[in-house]
């Protein structure tokens, strides 16, 4: 039974934590200014470009960046979650609690996430000034980052799933980043093979492949079928890897 | 007798290691218990399925009450400050059915003395501090038994014995279980003590009645002016039978003689063998008990 109010509370300890130490700020400002960099190039380059549109031109292509810039920074924003309490002793800490193993991690999750989303929370500017000069296709700018959202809520579950695994911080960044990055690869070289059941089939296995129906404003339900499976996963496994000192 | 914490034929295996072959102890309710035993010898982990982290492999064991328990490694978050990492313990180790009493945060930082640093951040303070804050934590869902893994550990002397008076402050509401190193820390606090070595317990029952079936021989060492043959024969005729030998040697660095003597029995001659060391021709200079306590105890386990 899974106690809301008990979730909120190490939440809440987690953000406090986090917004209390310079990484969240360091990874904000590098977030922001590459973005702001890449939106200022695609702005100027779609003003030359009469054939395509504001949404093909700047907003499809900054949330691809997005996408692919949270699979570095997702790792880093994570690591910490086990790998740190680990070391720190305080893991056992959190176990011996009233709070249950699945709390533990829904509540390291929330704040993650809401870590992660205070971070796109900075993109939100670009809408903004496209809207000064008229832009207006609202639709694919809501899906665009309902998708981005879904996604980077995934790479949270495979963070915290390999920060439970070691109690070395830059260990557990790296494997992660290694699990999302094998991911994305794996789509370029299933367009190489010729099987093309195969290629269905792995496909969809991978978060690009979903994702890319959101940026075009697309939402499928086996999209939001698949992240809800992958979070459920990932979690799964966290729970597991939590559970091993009863092994 | 009520007891608090039962313990029968616990048995823990690693992968490729026993850690405990079949621990058995008992401790009684309202006591202080000292758990002792050398570096490896499976304290830390009988402490541990104590508290409920790691399952035993096999065996069993009752708890009489909740549980609050002290690692090695204080637990706490650096980057807090007492007091909301205190209220943060106390909101994750209550449940529904038992809401803590208003004001327990403020009791319990008075009783660990922490009143005065609440404000600090943790990873600021001192050793001692940390170690108070990590006693704080065992004692703020107020349980009946506090299981402290060596609380003393790592303080410089001060810090030593503050930790000690908090114990036995604790001791009025509580039934403490702790380990430790320190043979004088455990002679000072402990009713009751469980010895443990290569996870099998050696000894088990009252501080003194294991003390008092060690002191069957009483070893003291002399450093005096002069000694010889004729001043050993002496004493040995003085003191028969209770004085089992005599021994001695001239330490020419020093210029002086060490004395050995063994007293048989539990007969105290330290007055008497004094006396007659004070003697003019021999000129007692220093006088020392080897202290036949838990000390000759563990390097008698480590043989």
């Amino acid at each position: 039974m899974i106690k809301p109010n008990r979730v909120m509370i190490l939440a809440k300890k987690e953000l406090k934590d986090a917004f209390s130490s310079p990484l969240i700020y360091v990874l904000s400002g590098l977030f922001s200014m590459m973005m702001g960099w890449l939106f200022f190039n695609y702005l100027l380059q779609s003003s030359q470009m009469t054939t395509t549109t504001m949404t093909q031109g700047v907003i499809t292509p900054i949330f691809g960046n997005i996408n692919f810039i949270f699979i570095f920074l997702c790792p880093l924003i994570t690591m910490r979650s086990f790998a740190e309490e680990k070391k720190q002793h305080t893991l056992d800490l959190l176990l011996r609690s009233e709070l249950s193993e699945l709390e533990i991690i829904l509540g390291k999750l929330l704040s993650n996430v809401c870590l992660v989303l205070f971070m796109l929370s900075l993109t939100s500017l670009f809408p903004i000034i496209l809207s000064l000069s008229g832009y207006s296709d609202w639709g694919v700018v809501g899906s665009s980052y309902t998708g981005i959202i879904l996604s980077i809520i995934a790479y949270t579950t495979v963070g915290l799933f390999c920060s439970s695994l070691t109690d070395n911080q830059i260990v557990a960044s790296l494997i992660t980043f290694c699990i999302l990055l094998g991911s994305m690869l794996l789509v370029i070289s299933v367009n190489a093979t010729n099987n093309y059941l195969l290629a269905l089939m792995i496909q969809y296995l991978t978060i690009p492949f979903h994702y890319e129906g959101f940026t075009r404003g697309v939402i499928k339900s086996y999209s939001l079928i698949y992240f809800l499976s992958y979070y459920a996963f990932f979690i799964l496994l966290t729970l597991k890897s939590l559970q091993r000192r009863k092994w | 007798m009520e007891l608090a914490i039962k313990i029968e034929n616990l048995s823990k295996d690693y992968p490729g290691r026993h850690a405990l072959t079949n621990v058995s102890f008992s401790v009684k309710k309202g006591s202080i218990h000292g758990f002792l035993g050398p570096n490896g010898a499976g304290k830390s982990t009988t402490m541990k399925i104590i508290s409920g982290l790691i399952p035993a492999s096999s065996g069993n064991f009752e708890i009489f009450g909740k549980v609050g328990f002290l690692p090695e490694h204080p637990p706490v978050y650096p980057n807090m400050n007492v007091r909301d990492y205190l209220k943060f313990i106390l909101a994750i180790y209550s449940s529904e059915k038992s809401l803590p009493a208003a004001g327990t945060l403020e009791r319990v930082m008075e009783k660990t003395g922490l009143s005065d640093v609440k404000d600090r951040l943790i990873g600021n303070l001192s050793k001692g501090y940390q170690q108070r804050v990590g006693i704080a934590q065992a004692i703020i869902h107020s349980p009946e038994i506090i299981i402290l893994d060596e609380p003393t550990v790592g303080l410089d002397p001060v810090a030593i014995a503050e930790i000690r008076a908090l114990i036995l402050e604790l001791k009025k509401d509580h039934t403490i279980l702790f380990s430790s190193h320190q043979l004088h820390d455990v002679e000072l606090l402990c009713s009751d003590i469980t010895l443990i070595n290569h996870g099998e317990i050696v000894v088990s029952g009252k501080l003194e009645e294991i003390l008092s079936s060690l002191k069957t021989n009483m070893s003291s060492k002399a450093r005096v002016l002069n000694f010889n043959e004729q001043k050993s024969q002496e004493m040995l005729a003085t003191f028969s039978p209770d004085l089992e030998s005599i021994s001695y040697e001239a330490d020419p660095e020093q210029k002086n003689y060490l004395v050995s003597m063994v007293t048989k029995g539990k007969k105290d001659l330290r007055t008497e063998l004094t006396k007659f060391l004070a003697h003019f021709e021999i000129g007692l200079l220093e006088f020392i008990t080897e202290r036949g306590d838990l000390e000759d105890l563990f390097k008698r386990m480590e043989k």
